[in-house]
């Protein structure tokens, strides 16, 4: 029996005798590296492709377009907008959705905890207590981890990295689907709920993006419905438009952020952008943080108000003592340097960890027993740390909601617990607005050493959830004893206010982590309501990422490596200019004739070894003396729907075919064309011809074999392109430049790397 | 003649003001008349306040120096509320009868107008908003009637109870030296437990109902009045002599936490050891391996 590998041998060789014009071969190259080898940084997975953002340019196109009147742009420009509108109205719905069932399944267990721990308190018997609480945890998260490991995979995570692919080109399996959303969504509530360190704003860009994907194709593949609605849409480049919109709509409703979102979007992820779209963007995010607003402001009790702009509101900043003077401004830059420290620290860690998950903990009932011990610590550690705190706090005039007296004074609560029982959004918010004087260090310290370890250690577990409260919370735990720290050893002389700081930690912790600058300046800021801030955010957050990047990059860019995703960086690595395109292709390249044998096509869609997506139409010149000249470019997509539709020039001729083929028929496979297996080619139709030249682009992307990688790079980048054709001055293919070609070349420690491909 | 001439001071000192700083000289001159007014013995308050106004105005002075007196006398122990009810809802009608009033002489010089609203300072309005606000700050609303005539019957109840704790307290103090070391209470303990249960429960109760009532949350608070009550209780009851003794059951705990901390190294480690490593399958690129760029990559590498 063959290998793979040793089949691609045979392939190389006999690529060697057919094309005799290239002298340099593999020939010294060291082949003995081992064929398996344990997941690491350096792969790239065979399970990712491109999506086509190159509008096929084939005469059905062309025919649709004359047909189309310029009344119908018009109205499919106003289709655009009542999309975007749709998408902020469902992802703040969502959202609203989202913190309700939190708010109240969360209230629920902390009662029920409370009132059991009140009860032991008493009478003794606390270690039921905590058995309760971390049971409690454990089923619930158990219940939420599952749904993602054995249903869904991809909602697992804040799916920010997802979504940063996707917006690049890349299509990640199953992640705009429904079926995601409604995982993602009751995958967020669960493990708020269960008490994880994790928060349900980050999942919010993810679902905000499903449901932009799901709106503007008009139907559900998943639900089997088709709406007849926004079929203009249903291509890639499009659906990747509203999908910028979604996100956007999801960090508005997130943060009450819309300018936030908007830059978010911009930011982190459309890798292609244009003017227009950013008002369309604004427009949605708007709606969406107005819905969120109204329909939150109507449930609680006080219909116009319209208080609650966001999923975590950080709560008013407009006090005099909150202002900030310039002579604080140091302390600041201070600030960032600390939590671009602690952030590359989290960031390392959850690297170890997160690479040891990949190799070892990879079967879905292991993640589901992790996630639960991830649950039942957590509470243990809250539980421990409560019950041996001893920082007790007035109740009088305090807003805590949960307040556990256990061995306080009666009248008093403990100060850890309302760190650590409570949800991590409302944590936050105390840690910001508590008076000073609330906390004394010694919590504040603890309760920070063992958040950010919590933390790390939940990132990266198969549940839905974000790190962005948890960095939130470790930031203005640590900043809020700094503040606290400087007014001691300063005696007083500022006496600032400490939750100032506490958001200044916050800041810069979450800088630290996720590396995000502008769109999260503009977020903190929108969510303080102060535009003063804006300045020392700025500073905290640039400090943050110039330290933090010094020693690791950021978390989300960490785990889209770990991922091993063919992400396009927006520029080639800089010291690359001496590769050319000859170097970076792949070669040989299946081509088609122009007019081929429908057993051929079927065979070379069926060759599981090389699993294509384009292939480039030759002339099918029968005389050998002429070369065969690239005439143009078809996918596997449109292949597959020809095959279906069986439109075979034997077939025209008979006048067998009942119509012809329109662009309709090919929008409707989209997305998810049919696998050639299910499609049935009779022994008679196999030798009947099909005839290409209607149905291909006719003028692809090409470029010459001695173009740079740098150059190839960014036509290819910039484009957003699925398949780069390079040709020789004879016009015949020699070679095809795929994402994953250039996506191997990266710039690491020691100057140019590359990739090696695997099959994950 | 002495209705004019403040009349006319008055007329010079407004065209001052309006022509402005450069017409001094005006300015010079009104003062000097305003001066001549004083020396002459003439009423320095202008007869610009009809007498009627003039009562309200006093009455209202005296209303809140007594609710001031009342709030100041009742600071501590925290009474405000069950003591001052009535001196606030007497100068709420006094206020608002000076809000009403309306003076018989003409439309210009009604009461209202001249009170509250003819000066910078309004200091009237001023008393007024902050007597209001501390009324709310103490929300004493909440343990009054409807009609704020009088405590309410839940916050008769409650205070019942904390007088009848306290008279316990008292009363098995009383049977024990005053020098006792703290740790001696356990007489109060045992005999008031009953009432101090009942008491607490009954605010608990109270909060939990007055959570419900309110629509937002832990904003609701009770009056300062059951409140203050409550805490004094408490302290002395945990604090002074030291009542509250929760069961620490540390080696329980210690026992249950350190067990479920235990589990994830054993996870880990047995994941580590028995779960096979999930192996990656290379895919030997198809391309041409030219000399330049094995020489660029490994350059690069050693």
């Amino acid at each position: 029996q063959l290998t793979p590998s040793s089949l691609l041998r045979i392939g190389q060789l006999s690529n060697v005798d057919l094309n005799e014009d290239i002298h340099e071969l593999e020939t010294e190259l060291p082949r003995q590296r081992p064929n398996e080898i344990p997941h690491n940084e350096k792969l790239l997975s065979l399970k990712y492709e491109s999506l086509d953002y190159d509008n096929s340019e084939n005469q059905l196109f062309l025919e649709e377009e004359r047909r189309i009147n310029h009344a119908a742009f018009r109205t499919v420009e106003i289709k655009r907008w009542v999309i975007c509108a749709m998408i902020g109205i469902l992802t703040g719905l969502v959202a609203c959705f989202i913190d309700i069932v939190v708010e109240n399944l969360a209230g629920l267990k902390y009662r029920v905890v409370k009132d059991n721990i009140d009860k032991f308190t008493a009478k003794g018997g606390l270690s039921f207590s905590l058995l309760l609480w971390a049971t409690l945890n454990a089923s619930v998260v158990m219940v939420g981890s599952m749904i993602v490991a054995f249903i869904e995979p991809v909602a697992a995570g804040s799916g920010i990295p997802q979504i940063k692919c996707y917006l690049n080109g890349v299509k990640i399996p199953h992640v705009v689907r429904l079926k995601t959303l409604v995982i993602k969504v009751c995958g967020v509530i669960l493990s708020v709920v269960g008490g994880l360190a994790v928060g349900k704003e980050g999942p919010m860009i993810h679902s905000g993006s499903v449901i932009a994907a799901g709106i503007s194709q008009g139907r559900s593949t998943s639900l089997k419905r088709d709406f007849k609605i926004f079929e203009y849409f249903r291509r890639d480049t499009e659906k990747r438009d509203f999908v910028s919109a979604g996100a956007a709509a999801g960090v508005s409703a997130a943060f009450g952020a819309p300018v936030g979102g908007v830059l978010f979007s911009l930011e982190e992820g459309a890798s292609f952008w244009n003017q227009f779209l950013t008002w369309r963007i604004f427009f949605a995010s708007m709606i969406s943080t107005f819905t969120l607003n109204s329909v939150l402001s109507v449930y609680h009790g006080n219909a116009w108000d319209l208080s609650s702009p966001g999923l975590i509101n950080f709560g008013r900043f407009d006090s005099e003592k909150m202002g900030y003077t310039i002579q604080e401004i140091p302390i600041f830059i201070f600030m960032g340097v600390v939590g671009g420290i602690l952030g590359a620290l989290f960031n390392a860690l959850n690297y170890w960890l997160t690479m040891f998950r990949i190799r070892y903990i990879h079967r879905p009932c292991l993640q589901v027993v992790e996630a639960m011990l991830v649950a039942a610590v957590t509470a243990t550690v809250g539980f421990v740390m409560i019950y041996c705190s001893r920082d007790c706090q007035p109740i009088q005039g305090s807003s805590v909601a949960y307040p556990l007296q256990l061995f306080c004074a009666d009248g008093e609560y403990n100060s850890m617990a309302t760190a650590f029982f409570n949800t991590p959004e409302k944590s936050v918010v105390n840690l910001f607005h508590d008076p000073p004087g609330s906390y004394n260090p010694m919590t504040l310290g603890m309760f920070t050493l063992m958040y950010f370890f919590l933390a790390c250690w939940t990132y990266g577990l198969t549940v839905s959830a974000g790190v962005f409260i948890p960095s939130l919370l470790i930031g203005a735990a640590w900043g809020r004893l700094f503040g606290i720290s400087l007014s001691y050893l300063t005696k007083g002389s500022i006496w600032a206010d400490p939750g100032k700081y506490a958001l200044m930690g916050a800041a810069a912790q979450l800088g630290g982590i996720v590396r995000m600058t502008l769109s999260l300046t503009v977020i903190m800021m929108e969510a303080t309501g102060n535009v003063t801030y804006g300045f020392p955010i700025m500073l905290v957050l640039m400090t943050a990422k110039i330290v933090g990047d010094y020693f690791v990059e950021g978390l989300y860019d960490m785990h889209i490596q770990l991922q091993s995703v063919p992400f396009l960086h927006w520029e080639a690595p800089v010291t690359s200019h001496s590769l050319t395109a000859r170097e970076v292709m792949s070669t040989p390249v299946t081509c088609l004739r122009r007019i081929e044998r429908v057993g051929t096509v079927v065979d070379i869609l069926s060759d599981t070894s090389s699993n294509h997506n384009g292939f480039p139409v030759v002339e099918s010149n029968p005389d050998t003396t002429q070369v065969a000249g690239l005439r143009g470019l078809i996918l596997r997509s449109q292949l597959i729907v020809l095959l279906k539709h069986k439109v075979f020039v034997e077939r025209a001729n008979l006048n067998l075919v009942q119509r012809r083929l329109k662009l309709k028929d090919f929008r409707d496979a989209y997305p998810r064309f049919p696998p050639i297996q299910s499609i049935h080619v009779s022994q008679d139709e196999r030798e009947c011809m099909i005839d290409l030249s209607e149905f291909m682009n006719p003028s692809p992307y090409t470029v010459p074999q001695e173009a740079s990688l740098p150059r190839v790079f960014k036509l290819f980048r910039a484009l957003g392109l699925r398949h780069l054709v390079v040709v020789d001055n004879r016009n015949e293919v020699v070679g095809m430049v795929t994402r994953k070609d250039l996506a191997r070349y990266r710039l690491g420690k020691e100057g140019l790397e590359e990739l090696s491909l695997a099959q994950t | 003649c002495r209705v004019l001439l403040p009349a006319l001071a008055l007329a010079l000192l407004g065209l001052a003001a309006t022509v402005g700083p450069r017409q001094t000289l005006a300015l010079e001159v009104a003062e000097e008349l305003a001066e001549e007014l004083w020396s002459a013995g003439l009423p320095g308050d202008l007869p610009e306040l009809e007498p009627e106004c003039r009562s309200l105005l006093a009455a209202f002075a005296e209303g809140s120096a007594a609710l001031t007196g009342c709030l100041g006398r009742r600071a501590r122990p925290v009474r405000l509320c069950q003591d001052c009810h009535d001196h606030y809802r007497r100068l709420l009608a006094q206020y608002g009868s000076i809000a009403r009033a309306v003076g018989n002489s003409s439309e210009s010089h009604n009461c209202a107008k001249s009170i509250l609203t003819s000066d910078r300072l309004q200091i009237v309005v001023t008393l007024s908003e902050f007597f209001n606000e501390t009324w709310e700050a103490a929300n004493c609303a909440n343990c009054l009637k409807n009609n704020s005539e009088g405590l309410s019957n839940s916050t008769e109840e409650f205070l019942d109870l904390f007088n009848k704790s306290l008279t316990c307290f008292e009363h098995n103090l009383q049977g024990q030296a005053i020098d006792l070391s703290p740790n001696n209470y356990t007489e109060v303990c045992k005999n008031c437990n009953e009432t101090y249960t009942k008491l607490n429960d009954l605010y608990n109760h109270l909060q939990r109902m007055n959570r419900q009532g309110g629509e937002s949350g832990h904003s609701a608070h009770l009056c300062i009045d059951v409140e203050d009550a409550m805490n004094i209780t408490r302290k002395l009851w945990s604090r002074t002599f030291n009542c509250s003794f929760p069961c620490s059951d540390t080696v329980p705990v210690i026992a249950v936490s350190s067990f479920i901390l235990f589990l994830p190294i054993v996870f880990y480690l047995s994941s580590f050891l028995h779960s096979k490593q999930k192996k990656r399958i290379l895919i030997l690129p198809k391309r041409i391996q030219s000399n330049a760029s094995l020489v660029n990559i490994q350059e690069k590498y050693s």
